[in-house]
């Protein structure tokens, strides 16, 4: 029972899991930055993360096996990098008490599980504070891809533009050619909406820049979206395309926007946000 | 009997004559300016390649956000180039980009690989009838591979960019060319070639603008990566006046580019045709300057 209870507690710990009423988005510190690329490839600060998870696995693993010898081993790891992390951010000092890895060691050491427990409990506690305050925004800012540097060449104006740039003129020349038809001027509508077109079939060189393997261009910008394209090309190049059907294809266009969004716009807007 | 006695001791120890010769240090994966010693001419032509670029480039930099794009650097510092197999990362000397080594070492053998059958006494070599075909290129350029393979031509990548330089030295070294005939010989400048404006056929059929790449056998722009584009523009002149201009990007990344004898349909918006100005443009994968590649004026033949 006790065993359980101390697998219990250590594994909730170590995925360092919390529910919350609020989720807080604060900007990372200064000093992080140093660990993660450009300035460093190796990711220091996470994978510090990682082997503190690990070792708190570790001493789980083996003391559910009774090997209390490998599990104290892991327990002066968790202790060791504990402490290296705690000065890797000054901003986040406050959160480390390093007297709680030490206090978990000498449990380890005693062999007695319910002080593993009581430990564990408390050490993990001040993991779990200082993931709550920073975890979700260190991934936002530092583990999704950056838009920043990719450009996309306009097939209206055959100038290159940032991605946010680009987006609104794709999006405008779509509510140009809504526009035109609700107001019943054709030669307007047809035009915008092949400009919105030809910008629609550019997003896969948009696309194609970070996602080289080509599956998952095709989820997002696939066979659906490009015969939705090709339908509403055909559809605005005649005489007097139907307003209903073009409505009906842009519809299905927009179901690419939505899936793409929901992938990468959220991220990027705080990422953006932290940036400004 | 003492002259026989000296031939077959001779051709006995021609073997060891290898071995005393090899130069080590070409069997440890040196940079491409060590095989200059020897191949000073093959040296210089790479020199002037986009394969002696591939790593140090501005635009790669740039594109793989200075290196941190781990999937692209493989094909830009290659350990061993295979046919048909993405190469793995090298570990040394990445500023040489595609060099003699990656494509001509092979761990296997511990040989410099070539179509070639020399006697080449500094390193071991192996004749391999692979640097002939298409497929070599392949594990690298794999969109462009599957593209030639659509085209279903004799001509494979060696045969245009490899060129042929006829009968040439592989070695400039003295004394040691002076032991070696000419050999038939290809460049190691990998010329990119560019189009020409024979290469798209254009035509006006019907309410359709019709342009078919005719002259490449491959897709016209090509590359995996690197953005090339065509430019096509279309002004539309009616029998009314009025005028209306079409605009299309052709591109590999958005998957317009004009395909091998493939015709490459663009609707023209309804009307009384009289007269289309066709202007098709281009942009290379390794600049940001457009070219114009072909203009032509196609009138609709009066009924």
């Amino acid at each position: 029972m006790r065993y359980r209870a101390l697998i219990t507690a250590l594994a909730v710990i170590a995925g360092v899991s919390f529910s919350a009423e609020k989720v807080i988005l604060k900007k990372p510190p200064e000093s992080l930055k140093k660990y993660y690329p450009p300035a460093s490839k190796n990711y220091e600060f996470i994978s510090a993360m990682h082997t503190m998870s690990t070792a708190f696995y570790g001493i789980n693993l083996n003391i559910n096996e009774g090997n209390w010898e490998g599990a104290k081993r892991w327990a002066q790891e968790l202790k060791k990098t504990y402490l290296k992390v705690s000065k890797m951010v000054p901003e986040w000092k406050s959160y480390f008490k390093p007297q709680l890895a030490d206090n978990l060691v000498k449990a380890v050491s005693s062999k007695n599980v319910d002080r593993v427990i009581g430990a564990s409990k408390k050490l993990g506690q001040t993991c779990a504070k200082c993931h709550q305050d920073n975890e979700i925004a260190v991934k936002l800012v530092y583990h999704f891809p950056s838009f920043e540097t990719i450009k996309i060449e306009d097939p209206v104006e055959f100038m290159e533009y940032k991605t946010g740039k680009y987006m609104e003129k794709l999006t405008n020349s779509m509510k140009a050619l809504k526009i035109y038809l609700l107001q019943g001027e054709g030669d307007k509508a047809q035009e915008a909406g092949m400009n919105f077109v030809e910008r629609a079939r550019q997003l896969r060189s948009m696309c194609s820049k970070c996602h080289t393997n080509k599956l998952s261009e095709e989820v997002i910008v696939g066979k659906e979206f490009e015969k939705a394209l090709n339908d509403l090309e055909n559809l605005l190049s005649g005489d007097k395309p139907d307003r209903d059907r073009v409505f009906k294809l842009l519809g299905k266009v927009g179901a690419s926007c939505t899936k793409c969004h929901n992938v990468h716009l959220i991220p990027q807007v705080v990422k953006e946000a932290f940036e400004k | 009997m003492r002259i026989l006695l000296i031939i077959f001791l001779f051709l006995v120890s021609c073997e060891k004559l290898e071995e005393v010769f090899v130069e080590e240090d070409l069997l440890q994966r040196p940079q491409a300016k060590r095989c200059a010693d020897c191949h000073a001419q093959i040296y210089e032509e790479w020199k002037e390649s986009r394969h002696y670029r591939a790593w140090k480039s501005e635009n790669f930099r740039r594109e793989s956000e200075n290196y941190g794009k781990v999937k692209c650097l493989s094909c830009h510092a290659p350990h061993q180039v295979d046919p048909e197999k993405k190469p793995v990362l090298r570990a040394e000397f990445r500023e040489d980009g595609v060099h003699c080594v990656a494509c001509h070492f092979k761990e296997e053998t511990r040989s410099m690989h070539g179509p070639l059958k020399v006697w080449s006494p500094p390193h071991p070599s192996t004749q391999d009838l692979d640097y002939t075909k298409s497929e070599f290129c392949a594990g690298c350029h794999r969109e462009t591979y599957k593209e030639w393979k659509l085209a279903k031509v004799r001509k494979s990548c060696q045969d245009c960019h490899m060129p042929s330089l006829g009968k040439k030295d592989l070695i400039q070294k003295f004394p040691f060319y002076l032991f070696h005939l000419a050999k038939r010989r290809t460049s190691h400048r990998f010329p990119a070639q560019k189009a020409k404006p024979e290469d798209i056929e254009v035509h006006l059929k019907g309410k359709e603008l019709i342009l078919v790449n005719v002259g490449v056998p491959h897709n016209l722009p090509t590359a995996d990566q690197g953005d090339p584009k065509l430019y096509l523009i279309a002004q539309i002149l009616y029998g009314d006046g009025k005028k209306r201009t079409l605009r299309k990007l052709l591109s590999p990344q958005s998957k317009t580019a004009l395909q091998y004898r493939v015709p490459y349909h663009l609707r023209i918006p309804d009307g009384d045709v009289k007269e289309v100005r066709v202007k098709i443009m281009r942009k290379f994968a390794w600049s940001d300057e457009k070219e114009t590649l072909k203009e032509l004026t196609l009138r609709t033949p009066s009924p």
